[in-house]
């Protein structure tokens, strides 16, 4: 009996220790869904469920999706913060890792979660999709002893905004040259956990781990229970020292676990709000809820408080209140020294311009991201010995080839007055160094290695998958090079990753040719019309040059004319000669009027007065008296 | 520059002066050649002269007043109702200033014609009869006793009122202040010009000024009507992209790049200094459309058009490939007021003229004398 006990204990311990499979069968579909409770309008959703469900694993559990796609657009997966180690093909993001999955296809993602645990999300990497709904979270959870903190229960959060209409028509909008200073669209409305005015249901005396993930895809939030503390434990799936904070600042796609103690008593509810940063809108439509309040309910008996007055004012009190912390002194509760000095520093100028079709595009050194012709991955994969060379990749598609195990600097100097979360795929970095607010648009505060105020890195830097840089500021990032693999980096504004701010790093090209990719991945290729062989023009050969050869690439839009063009000057020139021409004709219509009739009238009586005063000689002619006389 | 004078409004006040003191050069001439027994009696002749300048320069200040009233609380009304669609109010205005300005920019240069004209309409005023008894006695008696003042008077008024109104509409845009500098300007010049024809007649040089001065006024009106295409399309624009584009400055995305025919980031007439004048000028646009490049080009067409076919009307007395028909009759306004039974001869004219240097009126013993139109012998 009793072994018979020890070995059922074994083998569900071995169960439950060893790693699962877990499968899923993911049918991409349209669910009309009314998510803030005034508009119901069509969303993306998973075998006709909208919200998405959330997915949950243990560490070192392997998932398999099924993605069919069954809508009328092409869509894709990202496995938000996941390494992907080894299974660089199922990141997700469009020509970077694989291709579109084009409507009917199914694409499969089979990987391992390993070295990490905490809190992720998946998300669409098509375009602006995942604004339509292609978004969930997933939970990777770390075996019980490795949690240094204690709690009871665990709650889910996910906060973002809602757009009235659907994503591709905003993009449309957005990107017009009738939006010249390129005004990021304003959401209808903020949503918590996919809805509005929930109320959450505490016990008393007891400790909540939530697990908030910001799933939007412009706007940051502020998170606050009135006469509650948060106590930051985690952030983007890296455990951190614990932090008590009386309010958060969470930007698109980053994620915390923050342990909340309920009170003892049940006399009170409380508000728990969630509110926009404002400061992140160019227009303040005078109906935007910027506020929106929630419940943390102790007790279904007593009045809920009302909610929070929504107008400038009570955002300018709140913000008074609130006290977030600055995510660059969390501590990492592993304790992971700085990293030795970069072996490579690339350094990202970010402006923004108005290029020849009157579009305002994100640039870094002037270039705005333009997709290859050929997934980044598939060039790398196929271009054999050649892989090393960064031109393989484009002109366009600001690829950077770094070597395996390198340390990598990222110096990103953010000329724009906005602030913008950026996200690197595959990795986390450590956040050396960041700058604050720059004040003087004119001259933002550009990294310089020579001031010291710039360069004191921490000891034990931060690290995370995705941190905001200040407007006119800049941040400096440091990461190692130990995944070999093609990594995006890019600003997680969806709007602004349209717009082209994004670069590419081709992590150890050789390591990846190890890598294995499955045919369906191929096959998924064919169907959306898209070559998996040949460099970012989609060229290819047996030759270097052929490889090199990047005529019909993909590239951005010219710039704007500078001055006058032929066009111009032909148009210059044809007005002035009708100009010309006008004033001649007025000039000759004009000078007809000079009276004849007048002049005449006047020599008359010239004539006149010099005959009445003799000087001139009678009618007759004096030769002709001989005629007069004769007649 | 130009919100201290505004060249349009010089040219119509200039204008309207000018013809104000060809109706005085014109009443003035009728009296020396013997209006209403003024060369018979001196002391009549001034007393007469006397009228005419009390009458015509009554007109002229009475009108001063009334057009600095109407202007003064007009912009003391806000003017604010129209900063939401200002692009397409200044646009309009640009458009109803054009029409203004090319409509009387032309007899300037005939100017013998006007001066015909006034000679013809008011000889018939002096001899009109009046049509009733009762009317002869009411107000017939007085204007009759004092035609050489209510004549000037109710012309220069007439006149004047119209240049307020054509001077409200071509400088409804401009600020307050770009008023009175052209005004005074307007006055003067047109004074001097009229002057001058009175005593040298229509001269070479001073052709040569009025054509000059004419083609400045094209020149202007062809850059307004190009300004004012211009606004209507950045209007439009504006509303499109939800602001004033313009507001931003001269940069990359003020403008609309699919319209564009030429940009540069300098040079703006509404915000640089000194541009302004080249704007008011010669219509420069640092910013040039499709629409006010060719609605320039079209706008001199037009001029050229008409001028073409006034100087073949001239010259053969008829528009070209349509006998009998003329420029005047193309007008609506023939028609309706009836112009075609006011068309004089020569040898009609010539007796005008005649009768009005026999005309007696009323002297002041009270003795009423009139000569019917049937009385054709000259004294």
């Amino acid at each position: 009996m009793l072994i018979l006990r020890v070995v059922y204990a074994l083998v569900w311990a071995l169960l439950s220790v060893s790693p699962k499979t877990h499968v899923f069968h993911f049918n991409l579909t349209y669910v009309d869904a009314d998510a803030d409770g005034t508009f119901s309008r069509r969303m993306i959703g998973i075998n006709n469920q909208w919200p998405l469900p959330t997915i949950r694993v243990k560490k070192n559990d392997r998932i398999q999706i099924h993605f069919t796609n069954l809508l009328e657009t092409k869509a894709s997966l990202h496995f938000h913060g996941l390494f992907q180690q080894g299974t660089n093909a199922m990141d997700g993001p469009e020509m970077v890792t694989q291709c579109p999955v084009a409507p009917g296809s199914t694409f499969l993602y089979d990987f391992k979660v390993t070295k990490q645990a905490g809190t992720y999300w998946y998300h669409s990497h098509s375009g602006s999709q995942y604004a339509d709904g292609l978004r969930g979270i997933l939970i990777v959870e770390d075996t019980e002893q490795d949690y240094h903190f204690h709690f009871d229960e665990e709650v889910v959060l996910s906060v973002g905004e809602h757009y009235h209409q659907e994503s591709s028509e905003v993009l449309s909008k957005f990107m017009s040259r009738y939006n010249p200073t390129g005004a990021e669209p304003i959401p209808q409305n903020s949503l918590f956990n996919e809805t509005k005015n929930v109320t959450w249901h505490v016990e008393p005396g007891k400790t909540y781990l939530l697990r908030i993930v910001n799933m939007g895809l412009f706007t940051s939030q502020y998170l606050s229970i009135e006469d509650h503390t948060f106590t930051i434990v985690e952030a983007d799936g890296v455990f951190v020292e614990p932090q008590e904070v009386d309010s958060l600042y969470i930007a698109v796609a980053q994620r915390y676990s923050v342990l909340v103690k309920s009170k003892k008593s049940t006399k009170k509810n409380y508000r728990f709000l969630n509110i926009i940063d404002q400061e992140m809108l160019d227009v303040l439509p005078a109906d935007l809820q910027v506020i929106s309040t929630n419940w943390m309910v102790y007790n279904d008996d007593v009045e809920m408080p009302s909610p929070l007055e929504n107008n400038d004012k009570s955002f300018e009190n709140q913000l008074a209140k609130m006290h977030p912390f600055d995510d660059f002194y969390l501590v990492p509760l592993g304790k992971e020294a700085l990293l030795p000095d970069a072996d490579v520093v690339i350094t990202l100028d970010f402006t923004m311009d108005v290029l020849g079709d009157g579009v305002t595009y994100a640039s870094f050194n002037g270039v705005s991201y333009v997709p290859p012709k050929v997934p980044t991955l598939y060039s790398v994969v196929s271009s054999g010995k050649y892989a090393n060379n960064q031109q393989v990749y484009g002109s366009n598609t600001n690829t950077f080839v770094i070597q395996n195990n390198e340390v990598v600097d990222i110096v990103l100097n953010n000329m724009d007055p906005g602030k913008h979360p950026f996200h690197l795929h595959g990795h986390t970095f450590q956040v050396i160094s960041r700058s604050p607010e720059g004040m003087d648009e004119e001259d933002p505060i550009k990294f310089d290695p020579n001031n010291s105020s710039h360069t004191n890195y921490p000891e034990y830097p931060m690290i995370r998958d995705t941190v905001q840089v200040h407007p006119n500021g800049f941040f400096v990032l440091r990461f190692k090079a130990d995944n070999p693999g093609v990594w995006f980096f890019h600003c997680h504004v969806d709007w602004h990753l349209e717009q082209g701010l994004a670069i590419t790093f081709v992590e150890a090209p050789f390591e990846i040719q190890k890598q294995k990719i499955i045919p369906n991945h191929y096959d998924n290729c064919k169907s959306s019309n898209v070559s998996t062989i040949g460099n970012a023009a989609g060229n290819y050969g047996e030759t270097k040059e052929s490889w090199l050869n990047l005529q019909g690439e993909n590239v951005q839009v010219a710039p704007l004319p500078a001055g006058f063009t032929t066009k111009g000057y032909v148009a210059m020139i044809l007005c002035t000669l009708v100009a010309v021409y006008g004033v001649w004709s007025i000039y000759k219509y004009g000078m007809e009027d000079v009276n004849s009739e007048d002049t005449e009238a006047v020599i008359r009586k010239l004539y006149d007065i010099l005959r009445t005063n003799g000087a001139l000689e009678p009618e007759y002619d004096d030769g002709d008296e001989e005629l007069l006389i004769a007649s | 520059m130009v919100n201290v004078f505004n060249v349009q409004i010089f040219f119509v006040v200039f204008r309207e002066a000018l013809e104000a003191v060809i109706v005085v050069s014109v009443l003035l001439a009728f009296l020396k050649q013997g209006l209403g027994g003024a060369s018979d009696d001196p002391l009549v002749y001034k007393k007469l002269v006397r009228q005419v300048w009390i009458g015509a320069g009554l007109g002229v200040l009475i009108c001063l007043i009334i057009g600095g009233a109407f202007i003064g609380t007009f912009y003391g009304l806000g003017r604010d109702i129209w900063s939401k669609s200002e692009d397409l109010w200044e646009g309009i205005f640009c458009i109803i200033a054009t029409v203004l300005i090319s409509v009387m920019g032309i007899p300037m240069l005939r100017i013998n014609k006007m001066k015909e004209k006034w000679r013809v309409k008011l000889a018939r005023a002096l001899l009109k009869k009046p049509s009733s008894r009762a009317e002869k006695w009411k107000i017939g008696y007085l204007t009759k006793r004092y035609a050489l003042f209510f004549l000037p008077f109710i012309t220069c008024l007439r006149e004047g009122l119209e240049a307020v109104v054509f001077v409200g509409g071509v400088g409804i845009s401009e600020p307050a202040s770009s008023f009175p500098l052209p005004v005074v300007c307007g006055l003067i010049a047109g004074i001097v010009v009229g002057v001058l024809l009175y005593y040298f007649g229509s001269s070479v040089s001073l052709q040569i000024f009025l054509v000059i001065s004419t083609c400045i006024l094209y020149l202007i009106a062809a850059g307004l009507f190009s300004r004012g295409v211009w606004f209507f399309e950045n209007y439009k624009y504006s509303q499109q992209t939800g602001g004033d584009a313009a507001e931003n400055g001269s940069g990359p995305g003020t403008y609309d790049i699919a319209k564009s025919v030429w940009h540069v980031n300098c040079c703006n007439p509404l915000t640089d200094h000194g541009w302004d004048v080249f704007n008011a000028l010669l219509g420069w646009q640092n910013s040039a459309t499709y629409g006010s490049v060719i609605s320039y080009n079209i706008y001199w067409l037009a001029v050229i058009a008409v001028l073409v076919l006034m100087y073949y009307e001239e010259k053969t007395g008829h528009l070209p490939f349509a006998k009998g028909l003329t420029l005047g009759k193309l007008n609506p306004m023939y028609y309706v007021k009836g112009k075609k039974k006011d068309e004089l001869t020569q040898e009609e004219k010539e007796e005008l003229f005649e009768q009005v240097k026999h005309k007696k009126l009323v002297s002041g013993s009270g003795a009423e004398e009139e000569l019917s139109l049937t009385d054709k012998e000259a004294k």
